[in-house]
């Protein structure tokens, strides 16, 4: 029983459509989508509305949460001004564009979808604008998957796909200041647990022009990147017709890794 | 000299025992810094004489350093300093009677200078804080899981964190921790083991209860105010 994992549509429909007919080849009928509908791309309606035809169960994004209850990510979410601006005008025309009707589906997207192991996020179990990096601190990742009682933690968000392992790991604690005669040492074992990130559909950002997204088998509980090429011209047509910033456009016809993201980017916005 | 930090918390407005503390410092050897984890306010008691000592120390009181805790949080909710958030958490669990008192405890006047106050210090490599760094609220205990503890210790950047929020007094130490991490992507593969430098969590008790810390040695001692001090006597086989 394969099951599919998207994230990150980021309102590019021709990518959205693509990845989905990939989907639908390899015969998989149980899909699951990270959240990020919308924000950079030209047709956030659309790409809604494809979503909401075909019933795939979505958790919100941080640009879906942002659309809906006014900017949140505060301005150390962007490595400079120039891409803050950018941002809020995404933001803005995005908003300016729903529907009221899609605009209400994004506001009542839950945090989170737990199927038995495996959960589903947009950013981590903590926050939609949290990004949980590949080469995170293996503790904290560890940690991130544990307290949000799963097996198998399944985000987005960093628009990097990639598949994160963390076994056989243990911690020694010491009690100081006891008594000598009560238990003062003992080692816990750490469970083995999984991030997976999806990477992104609509707005890639591992140094190609692929959308990305992610197979689960649910039996042997492999896991593969698939990369699926889609017509990015007319996606980045439809940016600079609709008057979106041209860099969107130019970034995604080069597979530029470097985008919207903070340099530090493991900050947590504590607004 | 010796350099020793005293670590306070939950005072809620008791003068009296505030006083009976700064008499105890006097008394310890070495060079003391005072640090009041929050709490210091609090709903059962008129808190306006203590806030005045905190902020205008006696001639030969110690410097308080002090940091805001869950009840200043509370205060400073209810007062609209958090935009329009209210201390709905308070108000749910305890009561609007609690919710009252509180904001008569404590003169308006004060309010300001509780909102000018830190989420927590970092001296050294210790990050000093009244809950956690991930939460105000969240209590840090000896059965806190070592991967909870490990991560709100990485989340300062620090190797001990001294916290207050438990009301409990202990030393918890991180001896050792190891794990193997494998990514995969478009890269492909690349394994490396992680290991944890030797980090402690520290809860420091509450109200006359407090803790001294020698820097050099990095040993506590658990103190009760007006007695001499005493180790605590605590292991795992009692909790
Ligand atoms: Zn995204
Ligand atoms: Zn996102």
């Amino acid at each position: 029983m394969n099951q599919a994992v998207i994230s990150c549509l980021h309102a590019n429909l021709p990518a959205v459509e693509a990845v989905l007919k990939d989907i639908e080849l390899q015969g998989i009928t149980n899909i699951t989508c990270l959240g990020d509908l919308v924000g950079y791309g030209p047709q956030p309606n659309e790409v809604i509305e494809l979503i909401r035809d075909k019933k795939i169960p979505t958790c919100q994004g941080c640009w879906d949460e942002d659309v809906v209850d006014g900017l949140d990510a505060c301005d150390c979410s962007y490595p400079s001004q120039l891409a803050e601006k950018r941002g809020h005008f995404a933001h803005q025309w995005t908003t300016d564009k729903l529907t009221k009707e899609n605009k209400d589906y994004l506001a009542n997207l839950p945090y989170s979808i737990r199927k038995d192991k495996c959960l589903f996020v947009h950013g981590s179990p903590n926050s939609q604008h949290e990004y949980l990096l590949p080469d995170m601190d293996a503790f904290a990742a560890l940690e991130r998957v544990e307290n949000a009682r799963a097996e198998i933690l399944f985000c987005g968000h960093t628009h990097q796909p990639y598949i994160r392992e963390l076994a056989d790991g243990s911690i020694a604690v010491k009690i100081k200041n006891a008594a000598p005669k009560d238990i003062q040492e003992k080692e816990i074992q750490l469970p083995m647990r999984r991030i997976v990130n999806a990477g992104s559909v609509g707005e890639p950002r591992h140094g190609g022009t692929k959308a990305t997204y992610v197979v689960h088998n649910e039996v042997t509980n492999e896991v593969k990147i698939r990369e699926v090429e889609y017509d990015l011209e007319l996606t980045c047509k439809a940016i600079i017709d609709a008057g979106l910033p041209q860099i969107f456009a130019w970034r995604l016809k080069n597979g530029f890794e470097f985008a919207e993201q903070a340099e530090d980017a493991s900050h947590v916005c504590e607004r | 000299m010796i350099e020793r930090w005293a670590l306070v918390s939950g005072l809620k407005g008791d003068l009296d025992t505030y006083e009976l503390i700064q008499k105890d410092l006097k008394k310890t050897p070495g060079n003391i810094t005072l640090f009041v984890l929050g709490d210091m306010i609090g709903p059962e008691k008129n808190c306006n004489r203590l806030l005045h000592r905190l902020i205008n120390p006696k001639s030969n009181d110690l410097q308080p350093w002090c940091i805001y805790g869950w009840w200043e949080e509370q205060i400073l909710l209810e007062s609209g300093y958090r935009g329009d958030q209210r201390a709905e958490t308070l108000r749910i669990n305890k009561g609007e009677e609690v919710v009252k008192s509180l904001t008569n405890a404590v003169d308006k006047s004060f309010l300001d200078w509780i909102a000018a106050l830190q989420f927590g210090f970092v001296e050294l490599d210790c990050g000093l804080i009244h809950g956690s760094s991930k939460d105000i609220g969240e209590n840090l205990t000896l059965d806190t899981p070592p991967l909870t503890l490990l991560d709100r210790l990485t989340r300062l950047q620090v190797n001990r964190l001294f916290t207050a929020r438990s009301k409990e007094q202990f030393h918890l130490e991180l001896t050792e921790g190891t794990v193997n991490s494998e990514v995969e992507d478009l890269n492909g593969n690349r394994k490396k083991e992680q290991k944890v430098p030797q980090k402690a969590v520290i809860g420091i008790g509450a109200g006359k209860n407090y803790t001294l810390y020698d820097v050099g040695t990095d040993n506590t001692q658990f103190v009760q105010a007006g007695y001499k001090s005493e180790k605590r006597i605590k292991g795992f086989g009692m909790l």
